[in-house]
């Protein structure tokens, strides 16, 4: 799921194993949206072209993309799903800014 | 034919394949020397945004190199250096300062040139060559050059000419024009809605569509300091322009193997291979858009597309390094005009069919579905990213052998169509 009150937005994924993870929804290599990737085994492939990413640390494993994404910290609370926004500094492809 | 890893490997061309076979190689453990060669002064760069996010300056050169600085491939690159013959025995190639740079295998990555308009035929006038896209330099150029208040032509009907005029509109063009063969472009590869979406989204920014008809020439001369263009269009209609951009397909970059022993199309004169992309030549190897292999020479894939070029250079790094055969997945290709991100995948060049599964050409939201013989064969979405994926993803072929589905085998011979 993407969400875009937050900039950049953030992408939340539950997986088949039930867990819950966030990232920065937008992939390093251009401006596609991951929420609309395709996941398994824990990691994200991004819509556009192969490269994924690791739902739990972020780091990307071949190209076309060359920067990881931030992920972010998730807590269950009941129904709610809660979101720590990672305080570094987001990797956005070229061409898009904040 | 796997080869040592301590074998030399040579790889022509610092292009996309040329970068990706070095990097498949060293991913499956080979420890010896890999020595690129490329023509261009400029370390490897990946093109698809030459004709999109380079021309609006969204992006630049650094931004498209395919090694990364961070992370470095341990190769030999040679730049600024043509290749302009291939030797059997011993085997190599000879570079144009004269040197021989001799290996164990050979892998041809030397993509292809873009086509340009002849001069028209007449008595008056000079020619001076338009815009093409296919370097980094031919972008350079375009870029550079000053489009306001400039009515523009742009030759072609492909993605290339499509992607290439969207990017004009914002420069301050007083006027963008599209000659292309077809009325709605691409409607004969992709279907009369896809054309239509095209068609509808560049009409609302601006953009014009001269009457269908094959560009036959260009003609050109100066008043004072300025250039006046004219296309002249099958027909004899004349489009006046001051700056024409011109895409109409690519040839692969062969000439200098004409002497070689190296087969070659007749047709486009691209390097026959068979599907582990190895040639009749022991030890020669050719991927991307020089190539022709076997699944192309008998229409079951299309040629000139990025994927295609990826997945051929991780076939051939396997092929060599006798590490578990990779198989090409199905075609798949993308393209950015304006808002638009249409993306296709399969056998759609070989579809006989199509059906309209969501949505609607003037919502820019298509999702079509291809057809051949009754079985579905290939999809196609625009701003439909997560359908396109999940489609690409359920007919992935994993990297077991034993699982290896053959492809049904129809179609005619495409050729590159950027
Ligand atoms: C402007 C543009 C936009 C594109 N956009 C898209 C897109 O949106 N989607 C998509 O799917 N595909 C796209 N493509 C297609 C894709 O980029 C190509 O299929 C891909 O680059 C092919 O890779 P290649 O390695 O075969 O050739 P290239 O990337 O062209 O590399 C070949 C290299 O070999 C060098 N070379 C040639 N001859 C010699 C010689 N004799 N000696 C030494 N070096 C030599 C060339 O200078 C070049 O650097 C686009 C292509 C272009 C040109
Ligand atoms: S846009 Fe994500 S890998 Fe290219």
């Amino acid at each position: 799921m993407r969400i875009d009150s937050v900039n950049p937005p953030i992408a939340v994924f539950l997986t088949d194993e039930g867990d819950v993870h966030a990232i920065d929804d937008t992939c390093t290599h251009q401006d596609a949206s991951l929420a609309a990737g395709w996941v398994e085994d824990c990691r994200v492939e991004c819509p556009l072209h192969e490269s994924t990413f690791s739902l739990l640390t972020g780091e990307v494993d071949q190209p076309p993309a060359k920067r990881g994404v931030r992920v972010h910290e998730v807590e269950l609370e009941g129904d709610d799903v809660l979101v720590e926004l990672s305080d570094k500094a987001p990797q956005l492809p070229p061409g898009v800014t904040l | 034919m796997p080869i040592t890893p301590d074998c030399r490997i040579l790889i022509v061309g610092a292009g996309l394949a040329g970068y990706h076979t070095a990097r498949g190689l060293r991913a499956h453990g080979h420890t010896g020397s890999i020595t690129v060669i490329g023509e261009e002064s400029r370390p490897a760069y990946d093109r698809p945004a030459l004709s999109k996010a380079y021309l609006t300056g969204a992006v630049s050169e650094e931004d498209l190199h395919l090694d990364d600085p961070e992370n470095p491939l341990d190769v030999t690159w040679v730049s600024g250096r043509g290749v302009v013959g291939l030797s059997q025995s011993p085997l190599g190639v000879e570079t144009n300062d004269g040197g021989f740079h001799e290996a164990d295998a050979v892998v041809i990555t030397t993509g292809a040139s873009a086509c340009t308009l002849p001069p028209a035929e007449s008595d008056s006038g000079s020619y001076v060559r338009p815009y093409v896209l296919r370097s980094m330099e031919d972008a350079l150029a375009l870029r550079d050059a000053n489009l306001y208040g400039a009515d523009v032509v742009v030759v072609g009907g492909g993605f290339l000419a499509l992607e290439a005029a969207a990017t004009c509109i914002g420069r301050g063009a007083e006027s963008v024009t599209v000659a292309a063969g077809e009325e709605l472009p691409g409607a004969k590869r992709l279907g009369r809605p896809v054309g239509q979406a095209i068609r509808i989204a560049h009409e609302a920014r601006g953009i014009q569509f001269a009457p269908p008809g094959r560009a036959m020439g260009l003609r050109s001369s100066y008043s004072g300091e300025t250039v006046r263009h004219e296309v002249v269009l099958e027909g004899g209609q004349q489009l006046e322009a001051h700056v024409v951009i011109c895409a109409i397909g690519a040839k692969p970059r062969t000439e200098w193997l004409r002497d070689s022993g190296v087969p070659l199309t007749a047709d486009t004169s691209a390097i026959l291979c068979d599907d582990t992309g190895a040639t009749s030549v022991p030890g020669v190897y050719a991927a991307g858009d020089c190539a022709q292999w076997a699944s192309h020479s008998s229409g079951l894939r299309p040629v000139g597309h990025w994927q295609e070029a990826v997945e051929e250079a991780g076939v051939i790094a396997a092929t060599l390094t006798g590490a578990n055969p990779v198989s090409l997945q199905e075609p798949y290709f993308w393209s950015d005009q304006f808002d638009l991100r249409i993306q296709g995948a399969g056998r759609i060049h070989s579809a006989d069919q199509h059906e309209v599964l969501e949505g609607t050409p003037e919502e820019g939201n298509l999702l079509v579905r291809y057809l051949r013989d009754g079985q579905e064969t290939g999809i196609l979405g625009i701003n439909r990213l997560r359908d396109v994926k999940c489609w690409r993803k359920r007919r992935q072929i994993r990297s077991t052998p034993a699982q290896q589905t053959s492809a049904p085998s129809t179609g005619q011979i495409p050729t590159l169509s950027r």
